[in-house]
């Protein structure tokens, strides 16, 4: 290999990482409500939606930095997932597996479509100046908000880590998720846990959009592509796998990232959906995790 | 292993006779619908398909209980059969016949067949939500094939082209339209009353309430929900084809995104799902729905789906229908 190709290589290779990471974050909200609740949020694109129309309207309203924006996104999402788990999911009692794909389907649905009445269906932007800097180590180039991204996607991941194994509501969690019922005989108040997990997720689901808004367009149903790549990275990683949903972000990242420059920028996300496929088929505990009682 | 409860299996008489004249009245209607509002035949038409689209869901999401959500890839399968077609210079001389479109449709329903069975055999070991997930992973592959291919006009997507007409019908006019689709749907309703009343139908629902129990009584579940599925998609296909004549243009964008699988199933979910006419009802209402906050909410017209699912989903788990059981039963206790 020459210097070019090898240079092509790493740049292929860091774009993709970065960009796993933020499949990453959106992952890790769904996987810990997996894990938790052992439901799916079908809703949860467009949790991400709402992260990025905050930021939108934030900076249309005062020029606040985008980045300025997850002071409010995050706590409102996590009132937001509080709220709904408290008054809706909670609601649907046993018939939760079944009644919760459809209830955060129309969630999902409420919410893009609020958006699309408030905000149009025209892709907007916004425009920081240093949104299009990039950095260059050697021959690679990174553009600045992508690199935030990416620390962002780190620290806000180390700070879920930290609560989950430091403190006492994530002994709550973490027992909530494998065992509700000896977690309550334990005076656990499991349904209060459940709300806050449900917060938490969708929290890291508007940080993600946050993250991205200075990347990307936003419109209405922007959802419903990241939404998709969070099913791939939890199953990838193994539903409810936290750490697996990290790594399942990364591999999703390169994946896409190797596949479009090296085979055809055309098929970009059928890479992902076809290893998602084939993962969910042949190993539905995930890549990484090790071989788990089936769902 | 919980044995199937008996209120699913054996249903009083009287109310599988109520049911047969519950879609005599809704076809009736239909019927009278052209004669009485000429005016809103376009209505008409879409309300009628989408309605045929979600009867034929149910087949596979309410008869079998599996909820697909990439449904919208069968009738594109259909659509672009017939369109594609269509144009006579696509088929061997012998079939160029008045008749062409509809060789288009009759390929799109094998194609479709043929994909679910493949599809279905690959995803059914997965349950519940993994399977509604696979479906979405499946369907986005066939858009994405769609959207790259030459063949299928990429992005841009397909025009109808110049149909000859079979007997002299107009395949562009609206009237012949609304009786096609008023077809699809009698079709649909009643393969669903056939079904119903058969070994066919007694086994997908042993299946749907509990696949151990019914693999006890000697059913085979995978074997079910794979003919349940190739017939949802055969139906799914010929109404797709009919959706391509009724639109004459579409792209990828209108026929195959995840939205308009979602819809179907939520109409037919709203309307109940484990019943024959619930799809039905839950089309004409939601359509209603649609038409009358139309001005409200212009295009955020799925806001009223959003609303109703939820309230569906809290308050009524067996839809309108389950409503109208449920109203109907008490009813009959009082008396």
């Amino acid at each position: 290999m020459d210097g070019v190709a090898v240079t092509a290589f790493f740049q292929t290779l860091v774009q993709g990482l970065l960009t796993g990471g933020l499949y990453a974050l959106i992952g890790t909200g769904l996987s810990l409500i997996f894990g938790v609740m052992k439901i799916i949020n079908f809703a949860h694109g467009d949790f991400l939606a709402i992260g990025m129309f905050i930021t939108l309207a934030l900076f249309k309203a005062f020029n606040l930095d985008p980045y300025l924006s997850l002071l409010v996104a995050a706590p409102l999402g996590f009132g937001l997932g509080y709220v709904i788990q408290r008054f809706v999911l909670a609601r649907l009692g046993d018939r939760l597996g079944e009644g919760s794909l459809l209830a955060t389907l129309g969630l999902g649905l409420i919410i893009s479509n609020t958006l699309l009445l408030g905000f149009g269906a025209q892709p907007q932007s916004i425009n920081v100046p240093y949104a299009i800097n990039t950095f260059k180590f050697g021959g690679v180039q990174v553009s600045v908000s992508l690199l935030i991204a990416g620390i962002g996607t780190v620290l806000a991941i180390s700070a879920l880590n930290l609560v989950l194994y430091r403190t006492e509501l994530g002994r709550a969690i973490r027992a909530t998720a494998q065992n509700p019922l000896g977690a309550e005989l334990q005076g656990v108040k499991t349904a209060n846990i459940q709300a806050i997990v449900f917060g938490l997720g969708v929290s890291f689901a508007a940080i993600a959009g946050v993250l991205l808004m200075p990347l990307l367009y936003t419109f209405p149903t922007v959802g419903e592509n990241y939404v998709t790549k969070a099913f791939i990275v939890t199953v990838l990683g193994g539903l409810g796998n936290l750490p697996g949903a990290v790594v399942g972000g990364l591999v999703l990242g390169v994946i896409e990232s190797m596949g479009a420059f090296y085979i055809s920028n055309n098929y970009r996300d059928a890479y992902g959906l076809i290893v998602f496929l084939l993962v969910l088929l042949l190993r539905p505990e995930g890549l990484f995790g090790k071989t788990v009682k089936r769902v | 292993m919980t044995a199937v409860t008996p209120t699913t299996t054996s249903r009083p008489r009287a109310l599988t006779f109520g049911n047969v004249w519950l879609s005599v009245i809704l076809v009736a209607i239909l019927f009278i619908y052209p004669f009485v509002f000429g005016k809103t035949l376009n209505f008409g038409i879409s309300t009628l398909l989408f309605a045929g689209f979600a009867m034929s869901w149910n087949i596979l999401g309410g008869w079998a209980g599996q909820t697909s959500l990439g449904h919208a890839a069968l009738l594109g399968i259909g659509a672009y059969a017939m369109t594609l077609l269509a144009t006579p210079e696509r088929l061997p001389p012998f079939l160029s016949s008045p008749l062409a479109p509809w060789w288009g449709a009759l390929v799109g329903m094998v194609i479709a067949v043929a994909v679910a069975a493949v599809w279905g055999w690959l995803t059914f070991r997965l349950q519940g939500s993994y399977f509604a997930l696979s479906t979405i992973a499946v369907a986005l592959v066939i858009r994405l094939i769609a959207i790259n291919s030459n063949w299928t006009g990429g992005a841009e997507g397909l025009f109808m082209p110049d149909l000859p007409r079979p007997f002299g019908l107009d395949l562009f006019d609206r009237n012949v339209e609304y009786w096609l689709a008023f077809a699809f749907v009698v079709l649909t309703l009643v393969i669903t009353h056939f079904i119903r009343r058969s070994r066919m139908g007694y086994a997908l629902q042993a299946v749907r309430e509990d696949e151990d129990g019914a693999r006890a009584l000697g059913i085979d579940p995978a074997r079910m929900k794979l003919l349940a599925f190739m017939l949802s998609a055969a139906l799914m296909a010929l109404g797709g084809s009919l959706y391509a004549l009724y639109l004459q243009a579409f792209e990828p964008h209108t026929i195959l995104e995840l939205p308009l699988s979602i819809q179907i199933a939520l109409l037919a979910i709203i309307g109940g799902r484990t019943t024959i006419q619930g799809p039905l009802i839950g089309a004409l209402v939601l359509s209603i729905f649609g038409e009358v906050f139309r001005n409200v909410f212009s295009s955020a017209n799925l806001l009223i789906y959003g609303v109703l699912i939820l309230l569906v989903t809290l308050f009524a788990p067996n839809g309108i229908m389950g409503l109208f059981q449920r109203a109907g039963s008490k009813l009959g206790t009082a008396r």
